[in-house]
């Protein structure tokens, strides 16, 4: 039995390189493994895995599967779901080690691993309750006046739209995208 | 997990950490989400008080 081994192997012959793939080690080995398009003198980049398997990182993200359309898809890199009222619980969470409740209508979601920088999109959201439009303000509670976006944790406010006070919603959702 | 971290903020309100299920202590969630230099003190949910009418008033002692 032999073995081969080889910095790059190329999958395809064709004339046309867009018709072939290489599989390849980068020239600065990092651990990770590299799949791109083209012949194996020059592939682009299209998928990258590491030693677990998992794709870490790839030029250009790619629709889900499940996608309408060819639009990229981007999943959220933490979420929460959690209650204000009464004890404040955790229902459910992604990427999170714990909830800050700071004050009435004040909290934080602290994330297991950190945002790459604070430039990412959070979404916010409560369902209404008690005849009241509830929405998020940019204001916090007391002691946060306005809203902060760290790359370990983001904390933010729930107001009522009626009146603008701070109030401890039953439902808190936040995802963020990065 | 039934277990709460509380600490001061610097207005002499208190901040309670909620943890969640991820595979952390809540040691460690407390070494990791507690800002830095903030005495911390750990403690059953149940001790936290259910009313918050008057949240922003709660003190530690």
């Amino acid at each position: 039995m032999s073995t081969v081994k080889s910095k790059k192997l190329q999958v395809g012959t064709d004339a046309s390189a867009s018709n072939n793939f290489t599989i390849y080690q980068p020239a600065v080995p990092d651990g990770t493994l590299r799949v791109g398009v083209g012949n194996a003198d020059s592939p682009t980049e299209i998928a990258r895995f590491d030693a677990t398997g998992m794709i870490s990182g790839g030029a250009t993200p790619d629709a889900l599967s499940t996608a309408t359309g060819s639009a990229p898809s981007y999943s959220a890199r933490a979420w929460a779901n959690f209650s204000g009222t009464g004890t404040p619980t955790l229902r459910s969470s992604g990427n999170v080690t714990s909830i800050t409740d700071h004050g009435t209508g004040d909290y934080s979601i602290n994330f297991t691993t950190s945002m790459p920088d604070v430039n990412y999109c959070a979404n916010v959201t409560i369902p209404a309750e008690n005849h009241y439009c509830t929405g998020i303000g940019t204001g916090g509670g007391v002691g946060s006046p306005t809203s902060s976006y760290g790359t370990s944790a983001f904390r933010t406010g729930t107001i009522r739209s009626q009146g603008g006070a701070v109030f401890d919603p039953a439902y808190i959702n936040i995802a963020i995208f990065r | 997990m039934n277990k709460r971290i509380v600490y001061k903020n610097d207005d002499g309100t208190i901040a309670i950490i909620v943890p969640a299920e991820c595979g952390l202590t809540i040691e460690e969630i407390a070494a990791k989400d507690v800002p830095a230099g903030k005495e911390h003190w750990i403690v059953d949910a149940s001790e936290i008080p259910s009313d918050r009418t008057f949240r922003n008033a709660w003190e530690w002692q």
